[in-house]
């Protein structure tokens, strides 16, 4: 078992900085890395594994610097986005090659063991093109796992995965976790998926930590556009989408309570409410599905996106009517790294 | 992105149909017209050289020595493009330097110069006595002039660049994100060039290296020059022969059409057998190559 840690870690890549970065990573903890695309999260990882050169910082193994040693000397299993399959091996090829590199005398029992493990065992003989997503990413796995790594890296490890098949990596990653208490740092754009096994998450904000919480504090005040959109809040608002409104107006409304990042608001209410503040929008579309009806309204040039809970029955609000959108004050949320009210979705 | 013309917008399926069969047929006819230009030449050198002047070509000592020569210094220059060739792809590939275009264009310029030029180049450079370059090579013990060096050295500057820009492709196609996974996994980079980056460029470097010994089997305009005649030594110790295709030039400007018709057919045969054999092997899968890939 391998405590890790990393401490103001920074590296510069042509113009782009990132950190610094301060991590600890316990055996059986997992992180997952957020922010939008160019963030930093991949630079990130590639950092840690070692492929890009540190300007500040260290990465801590129980204890132990380990920021000059190479890839190869880190132990550290990093899984690259698109995963990185040897092409002309065979998955008992790709298992087994860390093993080669050790020169084990007998990796057969070993390679057996993780194939079985991984559910590998009947496409032993195939190669990589030739397996669903699913497999594959359950062949990187195994691979990693049988160089013995004390800390997983896995960039997007839920990419292209269809519903099963990221269920099954969930449940693997979990196990991992929770059984041989190997830390684990994953990249992902799945809130679902970051949310079921990750204990504490790090958002990225171009190159710089914009948070580093646990979940329920990223549920509950999200720093900034992205992770209000990341834990579930379809009506998110930066400052500049809100600037000018006339007084009265919904966008000088949401304004006086946008915090320095912007405002996120929960539930809006279709139709007047009896206590809530309300404004007239018109219907740009209507959208039925298994969660409910969604109505996207534009009021006062706002995107509002309404949800009905289903069961919705016919009629549905027409194309182009007027309706009122009515906003519980409880239920926006100022994002920020201000002083946050608590607030009710 | 533009897509192939296809045919022009028809009322009902008849005419789709008319315009369809059109349009293949254009078409055939005009992949059918080069692939007649290909053929034309070698079906005219079989049909003017009949079998029993093919068998006794391969009898006469005098083509075994010429067949011989070409083929012994073509599989020397291949082996140059592998242990030259090879490392300057990977260096093009992977490395970012100053100068790195003018490099990239002195390895396409054998491929633009006419190869008399080039054979007048390497004249000048290396056998005209008193040059510093003459006396290296003489004191080597690899002297150019009229010798079997001197056909490599040719065949290597007029083929080794299809090997250089095969294999920085090859290389360059390598994903990046592969071999960073060989490395977390615990390979050295040098461990890793061998067992993930050279396997899975080779198929490509393999054929750069066919196209390498095509060029240089073939090549007449610089040893017109620079080895003519080649006198045993060094590598060749049959007798004074020329390589195949100065060989059949001299026999044409004799007027033995026969005799030149017949030896051209039997390279023919034979390095199309050898071609053949490479293909092959590629399709057995005994090479590590992307047999993942490859279709079922």
């Amino acid at each position: 078992m391998t405590h890790w840690a990393v401490e103001g870690l920074e590296t510069d890549l042509d113009h782009f900085h990132l950190g610094p970065v301060d991590l600890t990573l316990a055996p059986g903890t997992a992180v997952a890395v957020l922010g939008a695309s160019g963030a930093g999260k991949t630079t990130l990882l590639r950092t840690l594994a070692g492929f890009l050169p540190r300007r500040g910082g260290r990465i801590l193994r129980d204890g132990k610097d380990i920021s000059e040693l190479p890839p190869e000397g880190r132990a550290l299993g990093y899984v690259p986005q698109g995963l990185g399959l040897f092409p002309h091996r065979t998955v008992a090829g790709n298992v087994r090659y860390p093993l080669e590199l050790r020169s084990w005398d007998d990796p057969g029992p070993r390679v057996r063991a993780l194939l079985e493990r991984f559910h590998l065992a009947p496409l032993a003989d195939r190669y990589p093109a030739r397996l669903s997503g699913g497999e594959q990413q359950r062949v990187a796995l195994a691979r990693a796992l049988a160089a013995d790594p004390g800390l997983i890296v896995w960039d997007e490890p839920w990419q292209a995965l269809d519903v099963l098949a990221r269920y099954e990596l969930g449940l693997a990653l979990h196990e991992l976790r929770e059984v041989e208490r190997v830390p684990i740092v994953v990249v992902t754009h799945d809130p679902a998926l970051a949310f079921s096994i990750a204990d504490s998450f790090l958002v990225l904000d171009h190159g710089r930590v914009r948070e580093q919480c646990d979940a329920a504090t990223l549920l509950r005040a999200p720093s900034d556009p992205f992770v209000a959109r990341f834990v579930g809040y379809e009506n998110v608002y930066a400052p500049a989408d809100l600037a000018p409104g006339a007084p009265g107006s919904l966008r000088a409304w949401l304004l006086g309570r946008s915090g320095p990042e912007g405002v996120a608001v929960g539930r809006p209410l279709l139709g007047p409410a009896a206590d809530a503040p309300a404004w007239e929008g018109t219907v740009r579309r209507v959208r039925p599905g298994p969660e409910g009806l969604a109505v996207d309204v534009i009021a006062d040039d706002l995107l509002v996106t309404l949800r009905v809970a289903p069961p919705v029955t016919p009629p549905f609000p027409a194309l182009g009517a007027r309706i009122r959108v009515g906003i519980d004050p409880a239920a926006v949320l100022p994002l920020g790294p201000a002083p946050r009210p608590e607030a009710v979705r | 992105m533009s897509r192939p013309a296809g045919p022009p917008p028809a009322s009902g399926p008849l005419r789709r149909g008319h315009a369809g069969g059109l349009w293949l047929a254009l078409q055939l006819v005009l992949s059918g017209s080069l692939l007649l230009l290909f053929v034309i030449p070698l079906v005219a050198l079989f049909t003017y050289a009949p079998l029993s002047s093919l068998v006794s070509a391969a009898n006469n000592t005098q083509v075994r020595a010429t067949l011989w020569l070409t083929f012994l210094s073509s599989g020397i220059a291949v082996l140059a493009a592998v242990v030259f060739g090879i490392p300057l792809g990977y260096l093009l590939a992977r490395r970012a330097f100053r100068g790195r275009a003018i490099v990239e264009s002195f390895v396409a310029l054998p491929v633009v110069v006419p190869h008399l030029l080039v054979g007048l180049g390497l004249f000048l450079a290396l056998a005209i006595p008193g040059s510093p370059l003459y006396r290296l090579t003489t004191a080597l013990g690899l002297p150019v002039y009229d010798t079997i060096w001197g056909v490599v050295l040719v065949m290597v500057f007029v083929s080794a660049p299809y090997t250089v820009l095969a294999s920085e492709l090859s290389f360059r196609a390598v994903d990046g994100r592969v071999l960073e996974a060989a490395r977390s996994l615990g390979a050295g980079s040098a461990t890793a060039f061998l067992t993930v980056t050279f396997p899975l460029a080779l198929r490509g470097i393999v054929a750069g290296l066919v196209l390498s010994w095509a060029r240089a089997v073939s090549e007449i305009g610089g040893l017109l020059v620079l080895a003519y005649v080649v006198y045993p030594g060094g590598a060749y110790t049959g007798p004074p022969t020329s390589t195949v295709s100065v060989f059949i030039y001299e026999l044409f400007q004799l007027g033995d059409l026969k005799d030149a018709a017949a030896v051209s057919s039997l390279f023919l045969l034979i390095a199309f057998a050898l071609f053949v054999a490479v293909r092959l092997g590629e399709r057995s899968g005994w090479l590590p190559w992307r047999r993942g890939e490859l279709a079922p």
